[in-house]
């Protein structure tokens, strides 16, 4: 006698059907199962972000001083100096797009919040937004619940490894394979540790210094520069339109790094500047650019990245303008 | 939605699971089912041209049938020319307008703004050119009298829809397409074997392949002037294996992922770098592309002109500078196909000697392999520097720094060692020319362990060195 169950069943696989898909499942099983302990392994490993993150959940509501940014202010900038609570939301290749999703979306949860410092780099008007497609929007849902996708939002985008499988392998070798040491984060995720070495390397002399070929980040894209230009005018103006204080800052760079910007791009970055500081009264400019006078080799890792001891200098300055400033 | 995204994976397995849930009697659900998910696989992009999409189908739908119940042959032509109009109507309105404008008023006006007569600037729907055509072609086949127009509005919906082939093609022809949504589809075990491979080929070659390549070929092409000739040929040599692995890339996942469904979609692709002419390389690459503008361009001109060598090259000159001008409306596609149709010309020059007549066509098939690798390359590889660049100025002033030999002192692969994946890519391909793909019926080969840790090697490849995510190239046109 038939299965009169049979019949109520929704599902109308056949054997083969059935046969098939138990097999795709058996095949994408350890995917998936690989795919889970990778990610659990990737939590584990110590992160900027982790330390940011904590920190951010237990001082927001102190928290006075909000800066963003590139690497160049990630490495550059160390809040422990400031005398005021502040955070680093600054991160490697980190734009203005992202700068301002964080900010817009964290702003609530600071209700102390005095200054926010921005970053205009060299070649930040011409370097192309982050985007809805960047890997770091995984890690701020998941940290920070900040949503830069520009759409909603599902269990995959806050996956880790996924959003960028070759730099999370890397780190996972490092961290479990070659047992390199990730415990230089200190609470605001300032990496004192694991920076790099370049010039270090090569004890600080100028001589092979200057041998040293230069990455120059970005090209010159007017096309960009176009697009990039009144973004950031209108992220100064929401900030401004919170009664919140501004500061743009530029970071120090090594001398011949200096020497091989682009002229163009320069000169248009530099009238921006100007512009912003013009038209702006709640807006002040630190330019700490072309200081090659407090900063020398030995504050930097590379041309245009500084050294918790070019950090330690910087942060002090910053907090010091910050001071006289407002 | 890419295919080389988490989401599509997600959308296919659901799709997949209730599809074949229903079960073979329920032709028509899973029908709805098809037309359902294509539209929202559509929509995600841009739910607003959904309209576009859904109308174009109303009216070729409409028009077919037209065109069958009547005996008028005027009212035959006035509805084939009613399809015929909107289709290219709406391609010009989005897609040609702006291009349009700009040179005509560069013609006649030198002081006139082109801006001030573009009064929409809207974006190009997504697969326009696709969907377009193979509505397009299902009309004039009815007038043909090649095919009968169908009554079932869902089956026909499901035609222009299907979403595998929706946003890139293969261009489908009803004939080929259409039947398949009329039958009950039995689930072939090894045919969903098969699709499984080949999605996972078409996104080797897309994401590993193509996405790597696309950041030296961006890197070289966003300033030609900051590269010598080495640097420049090398990129414009990459540019080749990034389109082509881009889009038989996407082709492979379509056809794949149809298969999934029980469907059967045409082959777009047959290791184009074998190609012994140019000619021959338009057999082989975009194959569903050259054989539309076959039949309703090239093929209707020569018919009713004297069919002498000089009409056939009017012709030819005509369907390669349109299929140019289908990648886009930029002047750089139109010198591409230019260049293809000056070659195929040439080969088919047929000089008498003695009682016998030559051709470079004939030449080429009796040379050696690698006479006519290097043939067929240098001319797709110089008049794809034309399609890469951005105008037709930029196109020249790489071609005259390639021919410059300007020293690169700079040369570098940026890609490093991941250039070699094309050779690697190549030898793959070219082993296994006579199949569609080369992992298909890989069990009549080897042996499940040996196959599994293939598919589990391309799975670790894909995951750790895709490039960057690239939108898929063809999804512009």
């Amino acid at each position: 006698m038939p299965d009169p169950k049979s019949n109520l069943s929704i599902f109308n696989f056949k054997e083969n059907q059935l046969r098939f898909l138990l097999r795709a499942g058996l095949f994408f099983l350890p995917v998936v199962l690989l795919f889970i302990i990778i990610e659990l392994l990737v939590l584990n490993i110590p992160a900027s972000y982790i330390n940011r993150s904590a920190y951010f959940e237990a001082e927001k509501e102190s928290i006075e001083i909000a800066v963003f940014g590139s690497s160049q202010v990630d490495t550059g900038l160390n809040p422990v100096y400031f005398d005021q609570t502040s955070i680093s939301f600054a991160s490697k290749s980190q734009h203005h797009d992202l700068d301002n999703a964080v900010f817009t979306q964290t702003l609530h949860k600071m209700p102390k919040l005095k200054t926010v410092v921005f970053e205009l780099s060299y070649a930040h008007l011409e370097i192309p937004h982050n985007g809805a497609d960047f890997w770091k929007n995984n890690v701020y849902l998941k940290y920070f619940e900040v949503n830069a996708f520009n759409r909603a939002t599902y269990f995959k985008d806050k996956l880790i490894y996924i959003s960028s499988p070759r730099l999370f392998s890397k780190q996972l070798t490092d961290y479990y394979i070659k047992k390199k040491d990730f415990s230089g984060f200190n609470k605001y995720g300032y990496d004192s540790l694991n920076y790099g070495v370049i010039f270090k390397n090569l004890n600080y002399n100028q001589d092979a210094i200057d041998q040293l070929p230069i990455e120059l980040s970005g090209m010159e894209n007017l096309r960009v520069f176009d697009y990039n230009v009144p973004y950031f005018i209108s992220m100064i103006e929401n900030v401004l339109n919170e009664n919140l204080q501004v500061v743009i800052c530029t970071m120090p760079l090594e001398k011949n790094y200096l020497k091989t910007r682009d002229p163009s791009v320069l000169k248009r970055r530099d009238s921006i500047l100007d512009l912003i500081g013009k038209r702006y009264a709640g807006v002040k400019i630190f330019r700490k650019e072309e200081d090659t006078l407090n900063y020398n080799p030995t504050d930097f890792r590379n041309h245009n990245h500084l050294n918790p001891q070019g950090a330690e200098k910087f942060t002090k300055e910053l907090n010091e303008f910050l001071k006289a400033s407002f | 939605m890419l295919f080389n995204s988490f989401d599509f994976g997600l959308f296919l397995i659901t799709i997949y699971l209730i599809y074949w849930a229903l079960g073979n009697k329920n032709r028509v659900y899973q029908n709805a089912l098809l037309l359902a998910g294509s539209y929202f696989f559509y929509g995600i992009w841009d739910w607003r041209f959904l309209g576009l999409l859904l109308a174009s189908s109303l009216i070729d739908y409409g028009a077919a049938l037209q065109i069958k119940s009547t005996s008028s042959k005027i009212k035959k032509k006035t509805f084939l020319w009613l399809s015929i109009t909107w289709n290219l109507g709406v391609l010009f309105v989005f897609k040609y307008y702006g291009f349009f404008v700009d040179n005509f008023t560069s013609l006649f006006y030198d002081d006139i703004n082109s801006n001030q007569y573009i009064f929409w600037n809207v974006i190009i729907p997504v697969g326009l050119s696709f969907y377009t055509f193979q509505t397009m072609s299902y009309t004039i086949d009815v007038y043909r009298e090649r095919i009968k127009p169908t009554k079932n509005l869902l089956e026909f919906l499901c035609f222009v829809s299907f979403f595998p082939q929706l946003v890139a093609g293969p261009i489908e022809r009803a004939r080929s397409l259409l039947p398949q949504f009329k039958k009950d589809r039995v689930f072939d075990l090894e045919q969903s074997k098969d699709g499984l491979r080949q999605i996972l080929w078409g996104l080797f070659k897309k994401m590993v392949v193509a996405d790597n390549v696309a950041i030296a070929v961006n890197a070289i092409y966003a300033s030609p002037d900051d590269f010598g000739s080495l640097s420049l040929l090398y990129a414009s040599t990459l540019f080749f294996f990034q389109i082509y692995c881009d889009f038989s890339g996407y082709s492979d996942v379509a056809i794949g992922t149809a298969k999934l469904f029980g469907f059967k979609l045409s082959k777009n692709f047959d290791v184009p770098y074998l190609a012994k002419t140019v000619a021959d390389y338009w057999q082989r690459w975009h194959i569903t592309l050259t054989k539309w503008f076959t039949d309703y361009v090239y093929g209707p001109i020569v018919k009713s002109t004297s069919r002498s060598y000089a009409m056939k090259s009017v012709a030819l000159f005509i369907t390669m500078m349109l299929i140019g001008l289908w990648h886009g409306a930029n002047w750089t596609f139109v010198m591409f196909g230019f260049i293809q149709a000056v070659f195929i010309a040439l080969e088919r020059i047929r000089v008498p000697i003695g009682k016998r007549s030559y051709s470079l066509a004939i030449g080429l098939n009796n040379a050696p392999f690698l006479v006519n690798f290097i043939y067929t390359s240098f001319i797709i590889i110089f008049s794809g520097i034309f399609f890469r660049a951005a105008d037709i100025q930029s196109g020249f002033h790489i071609i005259e720094r390639i021919w410059s030999f300007i020293p690169s002192d700079n040369f570098s692969l940026i890609i490093g060692a991941k250039v070699l994946v094309i050779p690697i890519l190549m030898i793959a391909e070219i082993m296994t020319r006579l199949k569609p793909f080369p992992l298909i019926k890989l069990q009549q080969h080897l042996n499940k362990p040996v196959r599994w840790v293939i598919y589990y090697a391309l799975i670790f490849l894909i995951i750790q060195y895709a490039g960057p995510k690239e939108q898929f190239i063809y999804f512009q046109f």
